[in-house]
């Protein structure tokens, strides 16, 4: 029993990472189309501002963060900017290729900037907090806790703000729209820049806990897209619960089956939903 | 006959749009003037979707000029002509399906944000003008029926408080007693102050409404004319009417 909730608040805290990921992802697909492979790329780079803020600029953790999140943003922005706005218009194969093109060019950066090598980042918070039997360091309590507020954040912003009116109505209809007055190239811009802005925290969160490397955008990614796919594609509430869902099936199958399990769950599934419920499991809706 | 200057709403002149090498619109000019209900009958594929899409930014013209009220505006973007006073119930609609009858209106006052007490006064004038969606506020408007959505589409376009309002087929696939219904609600609308301008194949019942109309055969303006002239003429009778 103390195995499985151990397992169960480690899933929980992957799980956090997934979901951010997958938000942006979900977000970016559900307003503008454009299945975003570059995305990986935001999680890596924001990793990567972590790991030079932590060990070459200097600073508090929260400010690693902080700056994590304001130039993944403006990098998102850029993306939409240079890259899909030329798009508009096209099939989305082009955006598709477009996006691939750019994830291999953002880890080709990284990686003449970095080299391949995978980097420790340094722990800012390394004490253990035991409860019920259960060991949880504190960087995982805070990767839980910071996605939540994330999370709320992004919901705020969504339901209640003008900003988030003008995403939902473009992810709805966008030529609907354009006939209402918004400026959907505006819209683009924001929708970019606050998927980035998932993304580095997501990467910020996780930096301290794994290696950082060029190519580890790359891995999630693919997961990412199994969860949007499993939540529906476009959908907010889909991409949280299949963030979760997908980290602690991923958890409890290296535990209670074999460790290489963990890795397949994700792609199984994938084929699995694709093949008995394209749409997804939940109910589109931003 | 043809009125320029400050009683003008809408003039366009030699308007051009191509589709890859296929000339959409090859050359039309018509005008809305201050007050008008202006009818545009033709058949399917005639261009009077592409017209109302050209006027609305929604697609680019090659030739020609498009003013409003003596100002060009041929290359303004769709977002900068709502502002402007031109609002566009678009054939299929293009509600948001998932949103509330009111977020959809709340959203059609986009271009209205900063002034909130505008946007209450224009709902409930919208509400009034369709009582039956008002009984609906608060279900998404994809669940309602054809004819209610055809209502929104137009209210969402009202909140936008437009000097020019473009019509496209309001009455498409609805039932004769609600088409009757939208038409006598575009009237409404006509006599508060807002000029109309109508694409119909409908051509009996847009008739009876219009003050003018312009009939389109393949990308062009074949024929004008006041209300009499058209109900009087035999080519709109026989391919309109269906008398």
């Amino acid at each position: 029993m103390t195995l499985f909730a151990q397992q169960f608040v480690n899933g929980i805290a992957l799980g956090s990472v997934y979901a951010l990921v997958a938000l942006g992802l979900t977000l970016v697909y559900g307003v503008l189309k454009v299945p975003n492979f570059a995305h990986g790329a935001l999680y890596m780079a924001g990793a990567y501002v972590v790991y030079v803020m932590l060990t070459a600029v200097g600073g508090s953790y929260a400010l690693a963060i902080a700056v994590a999140v304001v130039v993944i943003a403006v990098m998102g922005a850029a993306m939409e900017f240079v890259v899909f706005r030329r798009l508009e218009g096209k099939s989305s194969v082009h955006a598709m290729i477009a996006a691939l093109g750019v994830l291999f060019f953002l880890e080709g950066t990284a990686d003449v900037i970095w080299g391949p090598d995978f980097r420790p980042v340094p722990t800012p918070l390394d004490g253990v907090v035991t409860a019920f039997g259960i060991n949880i360091t504190e960087q995982r309590i805070l990767v839980i806790v910071a996605a939540i507020v994330a999370m709320a954040g992004l919901y705020f912003l969504l339901k209640r703000t003008l900003v988030g009116m003008s995403i939902e109505a473009m992810a709805q209809d966008r030529e609907g729209a354009l006939l209402v007055g918004i400026d959907t190239r505006r819209v683009a811009l924001i929708t970019f820049a606050i998927s980035g802005a998932l993304a580095a925290i997501a990467g910020a969160l996780i930096a301290p806990l794994v290696l950082v490397f060029p190519t580890m955008g790359a891995v999630i990614i693919l997961k990412a897209f199994v969860i949007v796919i499993l939540g529906g594609m476009g959908s907010v509430p889909g991409a949280i619960l299949g963030g979760y869902l997908l980290a602690l099936a991923e958890t409890m199958a290296g535990t209670y089956v074999a460790f290489a399990f963990s890795e397949l769950i994700a792609f199984a599934l994938l084929v699995l939903v694709l093949v008995f419920r394209p749409t997804g499991l939940f109910q589109k809706g931003v | 006959m043809r009125t320029w200057g400050p009683t003008t709403m809408l003039e366009i002149r030699g308007l051009r749009v191509r589709f890859g090498s296929f000339d959409a619109l090859s050359g039309v000019s018509l005008d809305v003037r201050h007050g008008e209900i202006v009818v545009l009958l033709g058949a399917n594929g005639a261009g009077k979707s592409t017209l109302f899409r050209a006027i609305s930014g929604l697609h680019p013209a090659v030739g020609g000029a498009i003013r409003l009220e003596g100002e060009d505006i041929t290359s303004w973007t769709a977002h900068r002509l709502v502002a402007a006073g031109i609002a566009h119930a678009p054939e299929g609609k293009h509600l948001f399906p998932e949103a509330s009858v009111t977020k959809n209106l709340r959203l059609g006052a986009y271009v209205q944000r900063k002034a909130p007490d505008v946007v209450r006064q224009t709902m409930d004038e919208v509400f009034e003008l369709f009582p039956a969606l008002r009984d609906k506020e608060h279900d998404a408007a994809g669940t309602l029926s054809g004819g209610q959505q055809q209502m929104l589409a137009i209210g969402r376009a009202l909140m936008a408080r437009p000097r020019l309002l473009l019509l496209d087929e309001p009455s498409l696939g609805l039932a004769p007693l609600v088409v009757e219904e939208v038409f006598e609600s575009i009237l409404r609308i006509n006599q508060g102050g807002t000029s109309v301008l109508l694409a119909e194949q409908n051509a009996h019942a847009a008739l009876k409404v219009a003050h003018r109309g312009y009939v389109m055969e393949e990308g062009r303006v074949v024929l004008e004319g006041d209300q009499d002239d058209l109900m009087g003429n035999e080519e709109v009778r026989r391919a309109y009417i269906g008398v």
